[in-house]
């Protein structure tokens, strides 16, 4: 009978973490008693509190490596890397959420979500000055949920932050103020789907424990190196874990969900999810590779390397003939997720350590930023029901609106990958990676997919330069200051990241330290 | 040798003045236009001055700076120029001030039916950021910082036809923007890959040219390698089969941007493959040098025959300069000296003379308002300054003896008549065929019985003339007194030639043909 | 060959000044524009008669140098240095230039006097005269250089001049397509130039006269060939020689003083000149000189046979040259015997038919550009001046007795006949074969043009040309009159031209030199009957007869020359580029474009397996995670 003394816990190395979800629950609270004219601001600067005082103390505790609350999680380089840039990148999602100046009813936000759509008091509502403030705490919820999902040392803490991660998602993804229907069934989907794909990772951790008597990826490294890790328990355990996590990455064949739920949730959501989820869900599948599984590499070394290519060129492809914004997007992203792909199968041996691992931390944030920036983009250019996301309707809007039109060509260039732009400088990190790696022929591919991919990317330039203006085109907004500081950011991130990269390269360098 | 930081003046000039045009408003025309010109004769007089301050003699590469870029990856912002590029750089400045002449009223026809989107403030800016990242691709001497150019330099390029140019501007923009891509990123892997292999071979890897010229790489490697960088390269030049961008792109780009695609940017190809092809990889260049030239003179008959079956003067040109840079790589794989100094000197002469000869198609085109030949007629006996003007660079084009064709194009087929007798005496013929498509095309505008269409035609006027003469004039100059060029690319030629281990003494091999 | 080259020194220094003057007058002509109309005729004579007189001068400087030192060079400036390479723009001064200074002077500076005339109604008179000057500063650079590539770029000058004068009434389509023609024809010629430049660079690693005519004896036997016959080729392009003769008679579009002056007396004797300027590398190949002398003799004879049938004066004019032109490349392919001999014709044929085309010219002038023979007859009346100087060219171009042509003409006769063996009669004997018809088709000429009763037009109204134009045509026919005998028997071109061209061999007469002019002067009056009898008997139809014998057809279509081309060169050509064209929009570009198609259409194909229901999404999840599991169990277990 084992004594139940507490473990120690470095509170310390748990503070991104705890203050989000702290920020989160306060939030709840002020849900429940705060007066409606105060909410939204109120709501407002807790999350922005939380997420930013979870970036402030990620680089108060940058350094420290070291395991904490019984080896459940992990306070190393790549934790903290990690959790700071989902801490960024929630942050200036949450700018987006907190918009007003856009939508003539001050919020992407549903008012009133219980409301079955097109009822009489659901039309009412349509146009009211308010909405469902729960959005933020759900929001800092999931952040949190994010930041713990990338640390997580432990199958089982790992598997709670997947949900906690999950859960709040699925709900906000439904309260999109406009095209309501499409809202809730990508929410519909995206739940059913993640619970599937929760279920998927749930049965792994079991076979796993039921292989190696432990859900501590270190101990489960050992038990693998002591048996050999050539049980099929153990195999399959790791094939379902795998799996739970490129569904959460959003990785072909496990993206079906992407576009439909891309193009059906509220931009700002989109956002989070297309930055914060997939930077999170990298975490969770570097740390599970190389903590749990590092000793048997060359088990799942061929699977991920040919999902890499599977996912580029799945992505890139369906991308071509996309007509709708979002979608166009929720394709760039798996086909980025392939290329960040080439980054993690190139952690190395000690000849090359770390420089996978780093590229693959730096080519995260960089694409986060992107992304996040892109979707801000798309936030501006409306029509009578909300964003007008159709491509033809983007048709000319350089000479409507020359400084939006050159923002997002900025950001496009970028996921094109081209010099001058962060794209090309993480691209180039990763793709070094893994040619140093001797992955060479997954780097042509990569190489040749970015060049079809290109061609969607520019598609978008063509409509928005060389194409006369339709005549009953989209109005482009004029953003509020959250809407503007996101914008103002990301694209100095996306120029600054290509001109001089050097100093992030550097604290990506030092970052890439796993423990456990 | 002066130490003034010429190389970065002329990089940094053009750029900050590109972006600060952006700040000028829209319709303050002719404000933007003698910025624009201002800057553009600015960078000619530096060049000129460059080139003055420069010693064949000295060492390989003048004007050297660098900078620290990104230590992570090995990058230094490194310039300097050799003979060549010093050069290509010469005639980005000579070719400029004449696109701007003949730009003087780009994008002030912006919207309307010609569904043009551009303003002429955009035009200027574009081209301006243009020139300076042309400069810059010449003037890199660190890989990594070329490739950066080597994309970067699309972009303005991309806009320039998609925004200014013709009916099917789109089509041909993304074509072209998608062809050089591709090449681009293939070059991408080769380039990382050379990085990696100096990592192995000099302990931290570089992109400093001077330190992978001297490493040896591993002869099956360097056969991968090579074709990375060649086949980027071929696809910019264009040598056939990577060529059909080219007619598109030719033909739907505005005067001013066609002059500058084919005049300088399809140059960085065959620079490409003199500057890293060749001393970088000498052992697979020299492997694949037979079969490289195999596709240059194809490239010489086929592209003059398809430009004689042309009906767009535009296109036309744009394949006779397919059929110049089969010329040009012919120079530059038959590894003798004279061959692959005519091939330098050949890439400066078909800038300025086909350079001439499209910025004189889109004044006839100005007139006519149609690219088709056919349209045309008996024109010379209304426009007879612009019917000489034509004759002049037509017969550049078809390297008359006297014109600066002529020499290039004697250096590069005697340079290969030595070694290559039979790819020499086939790339000869392609001189008929040349005065073929030149002569019926101005046969078929300029003679004949007068269109009535062309009645009206107005001569060329002062601001034409004015940008015209000086290419026009240096055409006759550079034909008769080449040797000053040839002092300052010779040199550079030989060093390349000994980086490959060419046999100098195969110029000039005993009984080489003939029996 | 012993004679040195020596550097020039004191007024010798200033041959350069030859190709300036003109060259100076034609830019001056070209940028003057329209201010300089009203005296641009004149700046342009000027320029050429300062250019004789200065050719004199020179020519009377080099005669005075000792024997051995008759070949001055000067170095202009280094013009191609590159490596081992080391092109100079030089010039030669020696007997046998010196004799083209003064025939390109001397018969350009008469030209341009009657072209003022000839030229007065014409608005663009001053372009005219801007490339006439291009064309004589051509023209002489092309013989004064001192190395094969400065001849070259003067024979590429000489081409664009022609091209520009062939193409100077641009509005006639004819004209321009003749000129366009003469240009492509003569490109064919030039490669074989500059193909043998090649051979000579990668042998001898030199272009200069004086290299290559050391380094020949040293050369492989084959290689030496090579050049030569590569050589010939480009002498065939210029000289409208078969089988690149069929530029000349359509270059006939020119104006008459540009037939004169480039298609009869100068450029088209380019190649003649090409040819006795690389005697030293002739001398070493016993084939190509053959091969030279059987083109001579088939172009004589076709050029005879096919001015017997035409009726355009001019054209029977323009196929007499390439038949002349034919007996100098046989007598230049005869070697040493025949060099001097082929300056000589070339001479005086300079002579007789500059005066023999400025008369068309004149008669042109009067019959406000008629050149129908048939819509002419008994202008002898009307204009004395033209039909005198006219005969008296016409009777030298026969071989007239004691007139230019007979010594000339009957000397490469004989010098065929002395080659020798059965070539040596097929030579001798075809060569005085085509003399019998030259005298039918000028006899025809004349008696078509001149004599029987006028058939001109209603409103033709014949006149005597005025002074400017008549003066030139008199000073020629004096000239076709005397030249041969003074240039035999007074001034020995064969004794100038010895250092040169090397001690005439001793011939060993294989018939004897009287016979053989007693024997051609008999041809010679058996084709003036002839003529007589078929032309000057009966009534000349003013209609060309129908029916006729296949003979006379195929010599009225030039032998099928022109057919020839067309359907072997021209038509392929085109169905070839049309090919091509198609092979590039479908092929090449068709491939990358159906690429992309390719992708798109891949791209709508997966992106219908975007159904949009969970269930089909659940399904491939379900798919591929079994695929990852049953991969891992595959790596592991297998």
């Amino acid at each position: 009978m084992p004594d139940l003394s507490a473990p120690s816990i470095s509170y310390a190395g748990l503070a991104p973490v705890l203050i989000v979800l702290g920020a989160a629950c306060i939030g709840v609270l002020v849900e429940a008693f705060a007066p409606r004219h105060l909410r939204w601001n109120a709501q407002v600067a807790l999350a922005l509190f939380g997420t930013v005082g979870a970036l402030v103390a990620v680089i108060l505790v940058a350094g420290s490596n070291e395991l904490t609350a019984a080896r459940a999680v992990a306070v190393d380089g790549t934790a903290l890397f990690i959790e700071g840039t989902i801490a960024a990148l929630g942050a200036l999602s949450i700018l987006m959420f907190a918009e007003r100046a856009l939508d003539p009813a001050k919020s992407a936000f549903v008012a009133s979500a219980a409301l079955p759509v097109g009822s009489s008091s659901d039309r009412k509502l349509s146009a009211a000055p308010y909405s469902q403030t729960e959005v933020f705490p759900l929001a800092s919820f999931a952040i949190g949920g994010m930041m713990l999902f990338a640390a997580s040392n432990n199958l089982l803490v790992m598997f709670v932050a997947l949900e906690v991660l999950s859960l709040p998602l699925y709900l906000i993804c439904g309260m999109a103020r406009r095209r309501r229907l499409l809202s809730q069934e990508s929410a519909v989907k995206y739940f059913l789907l993640g619970s599937f794909a929760s279920a998927f990772f749930l049965y792994g951790l079991a076979l796993i424990y039921g292989y190696s008597g432990t859900v501590d990826l270190g101990e489960i490294r050992e038990a693998a190196a002591r048996s050999g890790s050539s049980d099929a328990l153990f195999i399959i355990g790791l094939a379902l874990l795998i799996v739970g996590l490129l569904f959460k990455a959003g990785i072909a064949p496990f993206h079906a969900w992407t576009p439909d739920v891309y193009q059906g949730a509220p931009t700002p959501v989109t956002a989070l999810m297309a930055a914060c989820t997939k930077v999170a869900a990298f975490g969770a599948i570097l740390r599970l590779l190389y903590v749990g599984f590092g000793t048997s590499e060359w088990t799942w070394r061929p699977l991920i390397y040919s999902i890499a290519i599977v996912s580029m060129v799945v992505g890139a492809i369906i991308g071509i003939t996309q007509t709708d914004v979002k979608r166009m997007l929720a394709y760039s992203s798996i086909a980025h997720a392939g290329f960040i792909l080439t980054g993690v199968i190139a952690l190395g041996d000690a000849a090359t350590a770390g420089r996978g691992l780093s590229s693959t931390l730096f080519y995260l944030l960089t694409y986060g930023l992107t992304t996040v920036g892109g979707f801000a983009v798309v936030t501006l250019v409306r029509d009578g029901d909300g964003e007008a996301t159709h491509l033809s309707k983007w048709a000319g809007l350089a000479s409507r609106s020359p400084l939006t039109a050159a923002t997002m060509t900025l950001f496009l260039l970028a996921l094109a990958g081209l010099p001058l732009t962060s794209g090309f400088t993480g691209k180039f990190a990763v793709f070094r990676a893994a040619i140093e790696d001797g992955a060479w022929p997954l780097v042509v591919v990569a190489l040749l997919t970015s060049a079809i991919a290109a061609f969607f990317y520019l598609r978008l330039v063509v409509l928005m330069y060389f194409s006369p203006p339709a005549d009953d085109g989209p109005t482009v907004g004029v953003p509020g200051l959250p809407t503007t500081i996101v914008l103002a950011v990301t694209a100095a991130a996306t120029v600054i990241l290509g001109l001089a990269p050097g100093a992030v390269l550097d604290l990506a360098e030092q970052a890439a330290v796993l423990v456990g | 040798m002066t130490d003034f930081p010429f190389l970065l003046v002329l990089l940094l000039l053009p750029l900050i003045a590109g972006l600060g045009l952006l700040a000028v408003p829209k319709h303050r025309h002719d404000l933007i236009r003698r910025i624009t010109l201002g800057v553009s004769l600015l960078v000619l007089v530096l060049t000129v001055l460059m080139t003055v301050a420069f010693e064949p003699s000295g060492p390989r590469f003048q004007f050297v700076q660098s900078y620290e870029w990104i230590p992570d990856f090995g990058v230094s912002f490194s310039l300097g120029v050799d003979g060549i590029a010093l050069v290509m750089i010469l005639l980005i400045g000579v070719l400029v001030p004449a696109v701007i002449g003949a730009s003087w009223n780009e994008g002030t026809d912006a919207g309307g039916k010609t569904g043009k989107t551009g303003s002429m403030r955009t035009f200027f800016a574009w081209l301006l950021v243009l020139e300076a990242l042309l400069i810059g691709v010449f003037a890199a001497t660190d890989i990594f910082l070329f490739y950066v150019f080597f994309e970067a330099m699309l972009v303005p390029m991309y806009f320039l036809i998609g925004s200014f140019g013709g009916p099917r501007r789109q089509y041909a923009a993304v074509k072209f923007f998608l062809y050089s891509l591709v090449g681009g990123l293939i070059m991408l892997a080769a380039v990382i890959g050379l990085y990696v292999v100096s990592a192995n071979e000099i302990g931290q890897g570089t992109f400093a040219f001077d330190a992978l010229r001297q490493i040896s790489i591993d002869p099956d490697l360097q056969k991968l390698l090579f074709l990375g960088f060649f086949i980027a390269f071929a696809i910019k030049a264009p040598l056939v089969p990577f060529h059909t961008w080219l007619p598109d792109a030719g033909a739907e780009a505005p005067i001013g941007g066609a002059v500058l695609l084919v005049g300088v940017l399809d140059k960085v190809g065959t620079f490409g493959f003199l500057r890293y092809c060749l001393p970088l990889f000498p052992d697979a260049s020299r492997a694949f040098a037979p079969a490289i030239l195999v596709l240059a003179v194809l490239g010489i008959l086929y592209g003059a025959l398809l430009a004689m079956g042309q009906t767009d003067m535009k296109r036309l040109v744009a394949y006779t300069s397919i059929a110049h840079f089969g010329f040009i790589a012919l120079g530059v794989f038959a590894f003798t000296t004279q061959a692959g100094t005519g091939a330098v000197l050949y890439m400066v002469n078909h800038g300025i003379s086909t350079g001439a000869l499209f910025l004189i198609v889109g004044i006839l085109i100005s007139r006519g308002k149609s690219r088709t030949i056919g349209d045309y007629g008996g024109v010379s006996s209304v426009t007879p300054l612009l019917a000489g003007a034509f004759l002049l660079a037509g017969l550049s084009s078809l390297a008359l003896p006297g014109t600066n064709s002529f020499v290039s194009e004697f250096l590069v087929l005697l340079g290969s008549f030595g070694p290559y007798p039979v790819f020499s005496i086939l790339a000869t013929v392609g001189i008929i065929l040349a005065a073929l498509y030149i002569l019926l095309m101005y046969q078929r505008t300029m003679h004949g019985p007068i269109k009535p269409s062309a009645r009206g035609f107005k001569d060329l006027n002062k601001r034409e003339l004015a940008y015209l003469s000086p290419l026009l004039a240096l055409i006759i100059v550079l034909g008769v007194y080449p040797k000053p060029l040839l002092d300052i690319i010779t040199p550079a030629v030989n060093a390349t030639m000994a980086d490959v281990g060419a046999d100098q003494s195969s110029a000039q091999a005993e009984n080489g043909g003939g029996d | 060959m012993e004679t040195q080259y020596v550097p020039a020194s004191g007024l010798l220094g200033s041959a350069w000044l030859l190709v300036l003057i003109p060259l100076l007058g034609a830019a001056v002509l070209l940028l003057g524009g329209r201010r300089l109309d009203r005296v641009g005729h004149l700046i342009g004579c000027a320029t050429i008669l300062v250019d004789f007189v200065l050719g004199v001068a020179l020519v009377a400087a080099l005669a005075g140098r000792p024997e051995g030192e008759k070949a001055v060079t000067d170095t202009l400036f280094s013009f191609i240095p590159v490596g081992e390479l080391q092109v100079d723009i030089g010039l030669l001064l020696d007997p046998l230039s010196a004799v083209f200074v003064l025939l390109i002077t001397g018969v350009g500076a008469l030209i341009h006097v009657y072209s003022i005339g000839y030229m007065a109604h014409d608005p663009a008179r001053r372009r005219f005269f801007a490339y006439m000057n291009l064309f004589v500063a051509a023209m002489l650079l092309l013989v004064l250089g001192n190395g094969y590539v400065t001849l070259y770029i003067g024979w590429e000058g000489v081409g664009l001049a022609s091209y520009l004068l062939i193409a100077f009434w641009y509005r006639r389509p004819a004209a321009a397509t003749a000129a366009k023609k003469a240009f492509i024809m003569n490109r064919v010629g030039d490669v074989g130039l500059v193909l043998a430049i090649f051979i000579m660079f990668a042998t001898l690693g030199s272009t200069s006269f004086a290299d290559v005519f050391a380094g020949a004896s040293g050369l492989a036997a084959g290689t030496v060939t090579a050049i030569g016959l590569l050589l010939l080729l480009g002498a065939c392009g210029k000289s409208g020689q078969v089988p690149l003769q069929a530029w000349l008679p359509d270059a006939m579009e020119g104006p008459t003083p540009v037939s004169a002056l480039i298609h009869a007396a100068t450029m088209v004797t380019a190649g003649v000149y090409l040819i006795a300027r690389s005697a030293p590398l002739f001398d070493l190949s016993e084939t190509a000189r053959t091969v030279v002398t059987i083109v001579g003799l088939v172009t004589l004879l076709y050029g005879a046979i096919v001015g017997c049938a035409y009726d355009d004066i001019k054209k029977v004019l323009a196929y007499s040259t390439v038949s002349q032109i034919g007996y100098m490349f046989l007598a230049a392919g005869l070697g040493p015997a025949g060099y001097a001999v082929a300056i000589l014709h070339l001479l005086t044929h300079g002579f007789f038919k500059a005066g023999l085309f400025l008369g068309a010219g004149s008669v042109m002038h009067g019959m406000n550009d008629e050149v129908d023979m048939r819509k002419f007859g008994g202008l002898g009346s009307k204009m004395r001046i033209t039909y005198i100087t006219f005969a008296l060219g016409y009777l030298a171009l026969i071989g007239f007795p004691f007139l230019s042509g007979y010594f000339s003409k009957d000397l490469i006769i004989e010098v065929a006949f002395d080659s020798g063996g059965t070539l040596g009669w097929i030579l001798g004997g075809g060569a005085m074969l085509a003399a019998g018809l030259t005298a039918f088709y000028m006899t025809r000429l004349m008696v078509m043009t001149f004599l029987g009763r006028p058939r001109w037009d209603s409103d033709a109204d014949p006149h005597e040309s005025p002074a400017v134009m008549t003066v030139p045509m008199i000073v020629l026919s004096v000239g076709s009159v005397f030249a041969g005998f003074l240039l035999v028997n007074v001034f020995p071109l064969a004794d100038w031209l010895e250092p040169v061209f090397g001690p005439e061999p001793e011939a060993d007469h294989v018939v004897a030199p009287i016979v053989v002019s007693i024997l051609t002067t008999l041809v010679v009056a058996l084709g003036i009957v002839a003529a007589w009898f078929f032309v000057a008997r009966r009534e000349v139809p003013v209609r060309p007869p129908a029916n006729v014998s296949p003979v006379i057809k195929a010599a009225r279509a030039n032998l099928y020359g022109d057919a020839f081309n067309e359907s072997v060169f021209m038509r392929p050509g085109q169905w070839l580029t049309r090919a091509m064209v198609y092979v590039d929009n479908r092929g090449v570009d068709g491939a990358v474009n159906g690429l992309a198609a390719g992708l798109g259409g891949t791209s709508g194909r997966l992106r219908r397996t975007q159904t949009g229901f969970v269930r089909s999404y659940a399904l491939s999840m379900l798919g591929g995670a079994l695929v990852v599991v049953v991969a891992f169990l595959a790596v592991r277990f297998v």
